[in-house]
């Protein structure tokens, strides 16, 4: 009302002294059918300009900065351009130095320390792939009998009377003897004990380059990083493996099943059987994950397929999904399956279909499903109403050879030495994983400009930058394990968050019907209104200058 | 008789409570076949198995199902109840209930729990837990038991189970009356079953037969039990209790369409005065129905499930004695002693086929239901979209003893009910009779977050009628609240009516319960205030067109310049008329000159 008040009298004053002298000058101009309005007071221009512009300015100043920050999209900032080089591998170099130690108590110390220097040279030499080092060093000679638990394995020298290579059961220990006169001289530029022992060396933590290697090349490292000469059938075996393992969790859980297609057998030992055949393996791997373990009988299962002898299209058919209970276990840690089936099919031998089918380790009465679990085949006399230990040992021995390839665990080595190369290849493994979904994160930010980005995904994004960092600085410990399990987690949380994909999609024709009914009808009056007081503004200024060039020329 | 069978019920209610102290690892099944009344045949299907707790702890699952069993461990859980129903009980042509109401549920999904928990806060964490993990293994929306649909019932409910160790326990109560149970939830059912449907009684299940019954409840109860000596067990009990229609399943299945008997087919009762050949009085002819278990289930028993106990008959029959049955060649009929039941030993591969001719003198075999404890009905009061009332009419047929119990509401948050209306009137009666109602617990519902509770400890004298009234208020959802069919209405909760043993006092608390007797209302159709659901974009244009016009108005008033009708320049239609007829005289004398 304020604002129109004024107005109203601004028209109600120009009315009267509009007309009264419009009359007037009518009948002067001998017009009387057009009659002209009498000239505008300048106040009221003035203030019709002025009306014009603070509507315009309500709107420039409130109106669109509030419709701009009730519309906008929240996207929090993401560091895009660390993201991405993380994902190519410009931001960490996965370097892993190893250090071994030697003990030679029975060698002087120059001798020792040439021998170390020879054996590093030839190390230097056999070795191509920078990220994967080996370190010499000598442990203190008075050392405890105990491995240093900074090294990775320790070399014990002993004298004896050929060169050979054992390594300790329980220990991370290579034990190497000599003969007397296999002691390089300080001056010789080179020794067949120093060669020995790099060649062994090499050979131990073979796999383990091929497999880190084999890591990199599968992820985005540019090239100069990356080690060359993996042959085909070496990294086709590796691809095997990986994609058999499962993802890396703290815990697995294990499931032991029992299945007949009948009614007999309904139990089992599997308690003492696990505990005979099985835990001493859990206990071994106890350090890098934990598991838990639950049993179960189920009668009347049906296969999948009832043929006696299962090809290799027959096995990945078995598992009959829709009547097996064999839901997952809730709680976030992932399911092994173990699967006792009785019954007497066999499967066909794998020489009938060679090379894919056959999955090296398995016998004619097993099949292992890649990041899934086992099957076991076990014929029984069909009286037989309990399964004891002894007939589970089969079984459970095959599982747990099956059990390390699911964990990712190497195929060779002394069981010390697996683990702590599984530890490795684990770290190395969620490193890149946690290095690639943020790349994807980065890229998906950059792809979709309409996605919302929350705050929670920025902060998983900077805690996975900062554990990334960090397990990148201590690649090859413990330490970088954890940092590189929590990195992958707060990677994939960041990834996966639920609010970023909830309004995703709003199309442009509904912004339209929504708008257009409110702004179409306001903006009309309020343009139309601009214009026509540009062109009054114009108008004047021409007159104002005619006005002044008739004066001039007066 | 009446009494007879509730003692028959009874019996086989303590069954299930104490024989499982036999052995630490067990499993049971039967299947009790009774006729009803109205060509009706009840048939209740129980499994029992247990297992020890340790071998629980441990993970070992035989019996016991294993996908329950992580739940339950993943989610604290002591005690669990599952109830998948469909249909209503007719009590007044079939009685009272089997396992005096204690296996079934309101129609929809029923889930309450004893959860052991430290606070309130984690106790609602792990009730989240187990609604999701068991929506997932039964196929139900058991998730979309949230907060709103949570309560916790404080006088309805007591543990069945023995939990004299665990002390911080909180019992939560959900329920989903919308749920339609079908065969997505009998396969998993199914599954937890030992011998699965392959073998024994669970053969006959089917879906098809099951979801076609007048009434059906599939019930899951676990509990542990501790007996005296020796190791606590945990029981899993599975119920199915279904109501067939003899008739329709008589039907073939090829033809299924039902169509009038002739008129010398129709089955009359002849005592009647007025029977004659062109009127009929129908029959209540159950008694004289023949029948055969092909005929009912569609297929016949699969031998017996080799894992149970061969000292529980696996299935019994409620007929009476001078009832002849045929049954396959090697399956013995056991008569008991009350004359009105028997059992059968069945072979364990045998294909069991039993059929019931019919009776030669119909007059000494009629059905006469038991009656039971006490009739309830609730329905909606009043109209309009506003308000409404509620009324549940509880009858008590006893002549002689008046009946207490407990009368549990949970109600939708939408539904805003005014305590203070809340009234008993024992009918013939114009005032409310205040000693009706002993003791209310009332816990107010709070919008969209949580639903009313009502529990009313009430009695009904002997032999009469009761009304218990109260009215509400319907509040008006949000847009997005509404579900897709929103006109059907909005479902409300079974009311639960548990009837306490007036025994208690003496018996003690051995018996595991202390209720006599337990009833559920059918559920309720609310029909809220629906709004037209492309409202939004009215709103929008509507409200945008009337700021429009408003803010031109006064736009244009103020930037205007007012002249008088004769000063201004010409405007108006005229205007354009006159510039348009230039403009085409100008083109046609073009093209004349051309």
């Amino acid at each position: 009302m304020s604002i129109q008040q004024p107005a109203d009298n601004g028209t109600a004053d120009s009315q009267p002294s509009a007309t009264s002298p419009g009359t007037v000058t009518a009948n002067n101009n001998e017009t009387p059918k057009l009659k002209t309005a009498p000239p505008e007071k300048p106040s009221d221009i003035r203030r019709r300009s002025h009306i014009i512009l603070s509507f315009w300015l309500i709107v420039l100043c409130l109106g669109l900065p509030i419709w701009w920050k009730t519309t906008t999209i929240y996207r929090a900032d993401l560091p895009l351009q660390e993201m991405l080089d993380w994902a190519d591998g410009k931001a960490c170099r996965p370097v892993f130095p190893l250090r071994i130690s030697i003990q030679a108590n029975t060698l002087q110390d120059q001798e020792a320390q040439n021998l170390l220097r020879l054996t590093q040279h030839a190390l230097d030499d056999l070795n191509d792939f920078s990220g994967h080092h080996l370190r010499l060093q000598l442990a203190p000679p008075m050392a405890a009998e105990n491995h240093d638990r900074e090294s990775v394995l320790t070399i014990r020298l002993l004298p004896g009377e050929t060169t050979t290579a054992t390594f300790d059961q329980y220990e991370p220990v290579l034990d190497i003897t000599y003969p007397p006169n296999a002691i390089p001289s300080p001056t010789s530029s080179s020794s067949s004990l120093a060669t020995y022992i790099a060649g062994q060396l090499r050979s131990t933590f073979a796999e383990e380059q091929a497999t880190i290697s084999y890591l990199l090349s599968t992820n985005s490292i540019p090239s100069d990083h990356r080690p060359q000469g993996l042959s085909p059938d070496v990294a086709e075996s590796l691809s095997k493996r990986t994609t058999r393992s499962l993802k890396y969790a703290p815990t697995y859980h294990l499931t032991f099943s029992l299945f007949t297609s009948g009614p007999l057998p309904s139990s089992w030992d599997i308690e003492e059987a696990i505990a005979e055949y099985m835990k001493p393996v859990l206990d071994v791997l106890s350090p890098i994950h934990n598991f838990t373990i639950d049993t179960q009988v189920q009668l009347y299962a049906t296969p999948g397929v009832q043929n006696q002898v299962l090809n290799k299209e027959d096995l990945s058919s078995f598992i009959n999904a829709a009547e097996w209970p064999l839901s997952p276990s809730i709680g976030g840690a992932p399911t092994i399956n173990f699967i006792v089936f009785v019954g007497n099919q066999t499967i066909a031998s794998p020489s009938q279909s060679p090379g894919e089918g056959a999955i090296p380790g398995s016998t004619s009465h097993s099949w292992l499903i890649p990041q899934w679990g086992t099957i076991y085949l076990l014929p029984l006399p069909h009286d037989k109403t309990h399964v004891d230990s002894s007939a589970l040992k089969q079984p459970l021995l095959t599982f747990t050879s099956h059990l390390l390839s699911f964990t990712g665990a190497p195929q060779s080595g002394s069981l010390p030495l697996r683990l702590s190369t599984l530890a490795r290849i684990r770290s190395a493994d969620l490193l890149l994983r946690a290095s690639s979904t943020l790349g994807s994160l980065a890229r998906l930010a950059l792809a979709l400009p309409s996605i919302s980005i929350p705050s929670s995904v920025a902060d998983g994004v900077s805690k996975t930058i900062r554990h990334l960092r960090l397990a990148c600085e201590t690649l090859g410990g413990p330490e970088g394990l954890a940092h590189a399990r929590i990195a992958e987690a707060e990677a994939e949380r960041a990834f996966f968050e639920k609010s970023m994909v909830g309004q995703l999609y709003f199309p442009d024709e509904h912004k339209v019907a929504v708008y257009l009914p409110l702004l179409g009808p306001v903006a009309v009056p309020l343009v139309m209104g601009l214009l026509n007081e540009l062109k009054a503004w114009r108008k004047r200024r021409r007159e104002a200058a005619e006005a002044g060039a008739g004066k001039k020329k007066e | 008789m009446g009494q007879l069978l509730s003692f028959l019920w009874l019996s086989l209610l303590s069954i299930c409570v104490f024989s499982s102290s036999t052995s630490a690892a067990d499993y049971h099944e039967q299947l009790n076949l009774r006729p009803l009344p109205q060509s009706a045949l009840l048939a209740s299907f129980n499994f029992r198995s247990n297992t020890s707790v340790s071998e629980f702890e441990k993970g070992n699952f035989r019996f016991f199902p294993r996908s329950l069993g992580q739940i339950l461990q993943h989610a604290g859980t002591r005690e669990l109840h599952l109830r998948f129903s469909l249909g209503r009980w007719d009590a007044e042509s079939w009685g009272a209930r089997p396992w005096d109401g204690a296996r079934e549920g309101g129609t929809g999904v029923e889930l309450w729990a004893w959860l052991e928990a430290d606070t309130d806060k984690e106790a609602d964490h792990k009730w989240l837990t187990l609604t999701n993990a068991l929506s997932g293994l039964f196929c139900a929306s058991l998730n979309f038991i949230d907060g709103t649909r949570t309560t916790r019932p404080v006088m309805s409910f007591q543990p069945e189970g023995d939990h004299s160790t665990t002390t911080n326990m909180h019992l939560l109560y959900g329920v989903l009356p919308h749920e339609v149970v079908c065969t997505e939830n009998l396969t998993p059912f199914l599954k937890l079953l030992p011998c699965k449907g392959k073998a024994g009684i669970a053969s006959l299940l089917d879906g098809h037969k099951l979801f076609d019954a007048s009434w059906q409840s599939m019930a899951i109860d676990i509990r542990p039990i501790c007996p005296l000596d020796g190791e606590c067990v945990l029981q899993i009990e599975q119920t199915i209790d279904m109501v067939l229609d003899i008739d329709r399943s008589k039907r073939p299945r090829d033809n299924p369409i039902p169509r009038p008997p002739a008129g010398h087919d129709l089955p009359c009762d002849t005592s009647k005065p007025y029977h004659s050949h062109d009127t009929c009085f129908p029959a209540d002819y159950t008694a004289h129905q023949d029948w055969s278990l092909t005929q009912i289930f569609g297929k016949t028993m699969k031998g017996t499930c080799p894992l149970a106990d061969p000292a529980v008959p696996a299935l019994c029959l409620q007929v009476p004695e001078s009832r002849s049955v045929f049954v396959s060649e090697g399956v013995r009929e056991k008569k008991n002693p009350d004359r009105v039941s028997r059992c059968f030993d069945i072979p364990p591969s045998t294909h069991l086929e039993m059929v019931l001719p019919t009776p030669d003198d119909s007059a000494s075999i009629s059905v006469t239901p038991e009656a039971p404890l006490l009739y309830a009905e609730r329905s909606f009061t009043g109209h309009g979209q506003e308000r409404g009332g509620v009324q549940t009419i509880l009858r008590n047929p006893s002549p002689d003893t008046e009946v207490e119990f407990i009368y549990m509401e949970s109600l939708p948050w939408f539904m805003r009910i005014y305590l203070h209306t809340m009234e008993a009137r024992v009918a013939g009666q114009s005032h409310a009779n205040k000693s009706l109602i002993q003791q209310v617990y009332y816990r107010p519902a709070v919008d969209r977050a949580r639903g009313t509770q009502l529990e009313v400890r009430m009695r009904v004298p002997a032999d009469s009628t009761v009304f218990l009234t109260y009215d509400f208020e319907k509040s008006i959802l949000r847009y997005t609240e509404y579900p897709p069919d929103a006109n059907r209405g909005f479902d409300v909760a079974a009311a639960v009516i548990t009837i306490l043993d007036p025994h208690q006092e003496r018996q003690g608390s051995v018996s595991g319960r202390f209720a006599a007797y337990t009833l559920r209302t059918t559920s309720l159709l609310c029909s809220l205030p629906t709004p037209d659901f492309s409202m939004p974009y009215n709103v929008i244009i509507f409200t945008s067109t009337a700021i429009a016009l408003a803010f031109g108005g006064i736009f244009n008033i103020l930037v205007r310049r007012f002249v008088a009708a004769d000063e201004g320049p010409e405007a108006g239609l005229a205007v354009v008329l006159g510039r348009l007829k230039g403009r085409l005289m100008g083109l046609v004398k073009g093209a004349v000159k051309r």
